[in-house]
């Protein structure tokens, strides 16, 4: 009767009604999502959980500044500490050289400072506080507690040491040159062939797999002026993987493109992301950022993907700096202005709470 | 800064790192881009002939006979007309269409100098306009990155030329490896520009000193100032550094008859960035008059030093300006009154009513 069902409506949380995911490096979001870690704790924070599976990740890199590199050499590092099975495609020669240069995981939160707050909270005096959400501790979604303490989530990665060996004589791993095929035809037929093995038949996933194209549309690359080619590949990919647990982050610089087809790169993707060079010595930047030293560039994000919902996603601050902590440690921060307008909503530091977040004691709708 | 330019491309790369290469933009408002070239290349190769005295140049000469027509006339013409420089040996290249062919000639000739002794090779592209007449850009990029990422023992650096294709070879035992390479960026779409600047670890444009002539001008003045775009211009650097910031430097540059000559910059040029951040909603920008304005403030609880009492001023109006004077927000710019010539703050409050200094405690009345 409907008196013995249990309620099932909208209104519900739905951490309960999704199946908890068995495999380490992903976890449950709202509407029925699963994320998988970006590899970067801030970014991962800023977009609600990471990304989610089947969904397509598009990053306009500058091509001044190889920022997207490090946003690659985190997402795929991620996937190596966690088992998951990676394909690496890019223009240059020997793609399995770039695997040397992906950061090893940092194994104990001890070495890594979490105490960029208290640094500043040991002033001497007086406090004043203007940016009270910097001081709150992070809030650890309570489904990573029953996770082991070498799994977790999300890693923090030293880009001063390389991977370990062992994560990268793994078979799991799939390295593609585009430079020197004159078209699309073998991507495709990689990438179809390593994605099979990602098919949700059964609801509880084994692995998820995520797939790296680095610099998509670059010009050494002799399908670069086939824009159309190229539009239909990304097409096939993404519906490739819309249906399978796996992610797949495309880089590629938008000012080789021609406009139009920049746009129509731009619309395809599901979460849409952007690094910026900043310029070095800079006066008036050094004016008005705070921390403007330690940046060495900035993050965009023009689209978080909104998976099985209606409901977009509205993050507090879209434009975050990149900064390496120690030289080590990739992090990113909201700019924060120096306090002439101090009311200013761009002024917190690391937030980036959306409607799809995990912190707890939101209705998840 | 040409001197920074020509000491990066001398310093080479750091090992697993793709060789710098520079980019040299002219165009034809300063068609001085053959002088820029010449100036890296005289400062590289004075580095090169000062260090080692077994130095080698060598040129593959793709200028003479590009296309192997000359091979293929069969005819008494003459083909072996090079265009030497005494001791420099050069090499004819007759296939310019066929980039792989030349990637490997390049290659070969740099081993043959590198063999000579432990070292690396620039190779430097006289000018890629004349390659990308012949080749697709894509197989211009190609060979231009497999150049720049070349087994680390060879490094090459390329010069472009307008109408020459030379390519030399410059042999350093000190460590000098690098490419770069001149360009002529209106004899090319916007995307093949862009496509060699994302190649370029530096990126040099010359432009002319006036940007603009006004066509009201005169011709007199347009004469002078095209003469003096003929022998000046401005050269600008945008320099991609390892920690992904990018260093702009800007110096003009003089052409003499003895060669070119590089001062730094005679007037001070901002660069605003605001495209980069976020847009505030309000304007923190004061305008000139608004500044002079603020400045001439008579601020109301301060000591003027002119022996007056001083007027506390409370917010009330006297009766004397009138009660029918529009009010206005109070905002962040403060506002001023022209009239009387010294700035004022205009305060309207909130209602005439409440009693200023009331000696009641305004707490009284919560009950607690």
């Amino acid at each position: 009767m409907a008196a013995m069902k249990t309620r099932m409506s909208s209104f519900s949380r739905n951490t309960s009604v999704a199946p908890a995911p068995q495999a380490p490096g992903l976890k449950s979001g709202p509407n029925g999502t699963i994320f998988l870690s970006s590899g970067i704790p801030d970014l991962d924070k800023i977009l609600g959980g990471g990304f989610p599976l089947g969904s397509l990740v598009m990053v306009m890199e500058d091509t001044e500044a190889p920022h997207h590199m490090l946003l690659l050499r985190n997402f795929m590092s991620q996937g190596l500490v966690h088992n998951q099975p990676l394909l690496y495609a890019s223009p240059s020669k020997d793609p399995r050289a770039f695997l040397g240069t992906l950061p090893s995981p940092v194994l104990s939160k001890d070495d890594r400072s979490h105490n960029r707050d208290p640094e500043q909270l040991q002033e001497k005096g007086l406090r004043i506080a203007w940016q009270y959400k910097k001081y709150f501790g992070e809030h650890q979604p309570n489904f990573d507690s029953h996770r082991d303490t070498k799994h977790e989530y999300c890693n923090d990665f030293d880009l001063r040491k390389p991977l370990e060996r062992h994560f990268l004589t793994a078979q799991n791993i799939c390295c593609l040159s585009i430079q020197d095929p004159p078209n699309l035809a073998a991507l495709r037929d990689c990438c179809a062939k390593f994605l099979a093995q990602f098919s949700r038949n059964n609801s509880s996933i084994s692995c998820a797999g995520r797939v790296a194209i680095q610099s998509f549309c670059a010009p050494q690359c002799e399908y670069s002026n086939m824009e159309w080619d190229m539009l239909s590949f990304i097409r096939s990919l993404k519906g490739m993987i819309r249906d399978l647990n796996a992610v797949a982050v495309i880089t590629f610089p938008p000012s080789l493109l021609s406009p139009s087809s920049s746009k129509r790169w731009q619309h395809i993707a599901d979460t849409l992301l952007s690094v910026k060079a900043i310029p070095d010595e800079d006066k008036e930047l050094a004016n008005l950022l705070t921390g403007y030293q330690d940046m060495v560039g900035l993050l965009n994000v023009h689209k978080v993907a909104n998976v099985n919902t209606q409901v977009p996603v509205i993050l507090e601050a879209t434009t975050f700096s990149i900064k390496l902590q120690k030289r080590r440690y990739l992090v990113l921060e909201c700019l924060n202005q120096a306090p002439v307008d101090g009311s200013s909503g761009s002024s917190y530091a690391s937030t980036g709470s959306c409607s799809g977040s995990t912190k707890t004691g939101t209705l998840d709708f | 800064m040409a001197e920074s330019i020509c000491r990066n491309l001398r310093d080479g790369a750091l090992e697993g790192e793709h060789a710098p290469a520079l980019s040299i933009k002219d165009s034809i408002a300063t068609p001085f881009g053959s002088d820029v070239f010449n100036y890296v290349l005289t400062k590289l190769s004075s580095n090169i002939l000062a260090g080692k005295s077994q130095s080698k140049i060598s040129i593959l000469d793709c200028y003479t006979d590009p296309l192997g027509w000359k091979d293929s006339l069969k005819g008494p013409l003459d083909t072996e007309n090079f265009s030497l420089k005494d001791p420099i040996e050069a090499v004819l290249f007759r296939h310019v269409r066929n980039l792989d062919l030349l990637l490997s000639a390049i290659i070969e000739m740099g081993e043959a100098l590198a063999r000579q002794g432990k070292g690396r090779f620039s190779v430097s592209i006289d000018s890629v306009t004349e390659m990308l007449r012949h080749a697709s850009l894509s197989s211009v990029a190609n060979l231009l990155s497999k150049v720049r990422s070349h087994a680390s023992r060879l490094k090459i650096a390329i010069n472009g030329v307008i109408c020459k294709l030379d390519i030399k070879k410059v042999y350093d035992q000190n460590r000098i490896s690098s490419t770069f390479w001149l360009l002529h960026s209106d004899l090319h779409e916007i995307r093949a520009i862009a496509a060699l600047e994302y190649l370029s670890s530096m990126v040099g444009s010359l432009e002319p000193m006036n940007l603009s002539l006004n066509g009201q001008r005169g011709d007199l003045e347009k004469l002078s100032l095209l003469e003096q775009n003929s022998r000046k211009g401005k050269f600008h650097v945008r320099f991609k550094r390892r920690n992904g910031r990018v260093r702009v430097m800007c110096e003009d540059f003089h052409i003499k008859q003895s060669g070119i000559n590089f001062t730094p910059v005679s007037s001070e040029e901002g660069i605003i960035n605001q495209g980069l951040l976020p847009k505030v909603q309000f304007n923190l920008q004061l305008s000139e008059k608004e500044r002079i304005d603020r400045a001439k403030v008579v601020l109301p609880f301060e000591h003027q030093g002119n022996g007056e009492p001083m007027h506390i001023y409370d917010g009330r109006r006297s009766l004397s300006e009138g009660k029918d004077e529009k009010a206005s927000v109070l905002s962040e710019n403060l506002q001023t009154n022209e009239n009387s010539g010294k700035g004022e703050i205009i305060y309207f409050r909130d209602s005439d009513d409440e009693m200023p200094d009331s000696d009641e405690d305004p707490d009284d009345d919560l009950d607690i």
